[in-house]
């Protein structure tokens, strides 16, 4: 039944292409957060006069945080800690869209009974609309990451001649915290798609992951919190089995009498 | 063979709402039964508990040897299942609707190409197939609808409602169609409908239900025997003698009971040779309108006892 589920999971691909509305949403946040504000941090950054507070600030940074350069020591902050938070907001974002336009919009249109009906286990159309949603999510978190990347070296290189490194840091941000929080974000959605009248409604229960992102930025850009590779390392691993926990639990939930409820 | 089973098939809901009482049913290979209703009298709810999407509060149901509950999705591919509340894509075309639903029913590309527009050019859906679905009538999705449950040639189908919102000349190609696939390629119909007129125009066998109980079950014969078990035999004619039993009805017109269709000669005989004049006679025979609610009214005077 691959047919199938490869079938389900390109009707919702196109139906989240097809829906304009979705679709600029899906790739404005996105291009906002990885291109926009990284260009106006770069461009801050360069035109701002040197001032004795800033010294004080980057004095208290670590050694190994600190450049041959104010500019250069600023842009390396941004890059490798405020932006890659950027990137647990966008999977948890791209994922609540999907999945609930997946599971929510198809109740609202009233074809999920039309899929009930095809000759697949309930676990399987359960797989595919989790895996519809996790892919996109993913693949928007990657054309983000790459856009980000183009751009700020772009920038960097035009404005100070050299190009910018981006830490480790950025392989467990990348590789385990945005597909955890990602499926940690596309439970909370299917878990409350039985109550859920709409969409939008549905997609308030990201809400709930989002809120400790904001404390994160707040922590990354005034400094409380600095995470080294180590502690994000933990933390996703944490999320990740947090997110595959719950995933196994709100398939056990996903119930024919549940879904049919209106 | 006996393709559909319920036995004492019953169905009460969360908030306590009894939406089927012990039904029992059995429908054979090849034939279309209407199973007949107002809303809410419990059929999608029957149409969900054969397609295993409900499970039952109690009794049993079986589709072509498989329980429902077990496993739904081998019953979903033996059978056709067209309900209001099964609607298809809007932003996608007749056409690509058709090809997602042949996907996932396991034909292959070239197969479930053939057969969407095979089954378009069957139900005049030609001109609109790459049309979205957003532009279509009502009439239109319901015939994309009946398409899409006879994609993956099923054994029985399950339709509910299969022609509101369709004009008459629709009406008619569904109807024949229904009836083409019941006799010519021995699927098993199950056809919901509040339309009893219509019903009784499609269907070989009857199941009529209300309030989630089945009142009776039968063909049109059976049904007219059981609940009107005595016929009235209209006569228009003079000179009537006395003791032909005739009752008075208006000025020439009598009304005659009697228990088989037999008797009608008799009685005619009998009137002649006793000097009447006939003009006509007319045993009127009750429509399954008229045995629907005679049925009910039944019911509701048990109910006041």
């Amino acid at each position: 039944m691959r047919t199938a589920m490869r079938a389900m999971i390109r009707k919702d691909f196109r139906g989240i292409a097809g829906n304009h509305r979705l679709f600029s949403t899906l790739f404005i946040v996105p291009l906002v957060l990885t291109v926009l504000v990284p260009s106006v941090f770069q461009l801050v950054i360069h035109f701002m006069p040197e001032e004795a507070e800033l010294s004080k600030f980057l004095d208290m940074l670590p050694i190994s945080a600190r450049l041959e350069t104010p500019e250069a020591t600023l842009s390396h902050m941004i890059l490798n800690y405020v932006l890659p938070v950027f990137f647990l907001l966008i999977p948890i974002f791209s994922a609540s869209i999907m999945a609930a336009s997946a599971f929510v919009g198809e109740k609202e249109r009233h074809t999920l009974e039309t899929l009930l009906y095809c000759p697949l286990t309930l676990r399987q159309i359960f797989q595919a609309k989790v895996l519809a949603s996790f892919l996109l999510s993913m693949l928007v978190s990657l054309i983000s990451f790459l856009a980000m990347i183009l751009t700020v070296e772009t920038e960097s290189l035009l404005l100070t001649r050299r190009l910018l490194l981006p830490s480790v840091s950025w392989l467990p941000v990348m590789l385990l915290l945005a597909p955890s929080l990602s499926l940690t974000a596309i439970t909370l959605i299917v878990r409350g798609s039985a109550r859920a009248r709409s969409v939008e409604e549905s997609q308030q229960a990201a809400v709930f992951l989002i809120l400790p992102l904001l404390l994160l930025i707040v922590g990354q850009l005034t400094g409380i919190l600095l995470l080294n590779v180590w502690i994000l390392l933990g933390i996703g691993v944490v999320c990740a089995a947090l997110g595959l926990f719950l995933l196994g639990r709100c398939a056990g939930r996903f119930t024919f009498e549940r879904l049919l409820q209106y | 063979m006996e393709t559909v089973i319920t036995r004492n098939l019953s169905k009460t809901y969360s908030g306590g709402t009894e939406a089927l009482k012990d039904l029992s049913l059995s429908l054979k290979e090849g034939e279309v039964f209407g199973f007949l209703g107002p809303n809410g009298a419990g059929k999608t709810t029957t149409v969900r508990l054969l397609t295993g999407v409900l499970t039952p509060s109690g009794g049993s149901c079986q589709v072509m040897g498989i329980h429902p509950g077990d496993r739904p999705e081998k019953v979903h591919l033996l059978s056709g299942i067209m309900t209001e509340h099964a609607q298809m894509y809007d932003h996608m075309t007749g056409m690509e609707n058709l090809m997602f639903y042949a996907a996932a029913f396991g034909l292959e590309k070239g197969e479930g190409q053939r057969r969407s527009e095979s089954l378009l050019r069957e139900l005049e859906l030609t001109e609109e197939r790459d049309r979205k679905l957003a532009a279509y009538s009502t009439g239109m999705r319901q015939r994309l609808s009946l398409a899409r449950a006879l994609l993956h040639r099923p054994r029985v189908l399950f339709l509910d409602e299969p022609t509101s919102g369709l004009d008459p000349e629709n009406v008619q190609n569904v109807n024949r169609m229904i009836r083409d696939l019941a006799l010519k390629e021995g699927i098993t119909v199950f056809l919901c409908t509040h339309q009893l007129r219509y019903a009784q125009e499609v269907c070989t066998r009857f199941g009529l239900i209300d309030q989630g109980v089945l009142l009776a079950s039968g063909t049109l014969e059976q049904l007219r025997e059981e609940v009107f078990p005595s016929k009235c035999l209209h006569i228009r004619a003079a000179k009537v003698p006395e003791d032909a039993g005739l009752l008075p009805r208006g000025p020439g017109e009598y009304v005659a009971e009697i228990h088989e269709t037999e008797d009608i000669p008799h009685l005619i005989r009998k009137i002649v040779e006793a000097g009447g004049e006939i003009y006509s006679v007319t045993l009127p025979r009750p429509s399954l309108e008229e045995i629907y609610f005679a049925l009910t009214a039944g019911r509701k005077e048990a109910q006041v006892r």
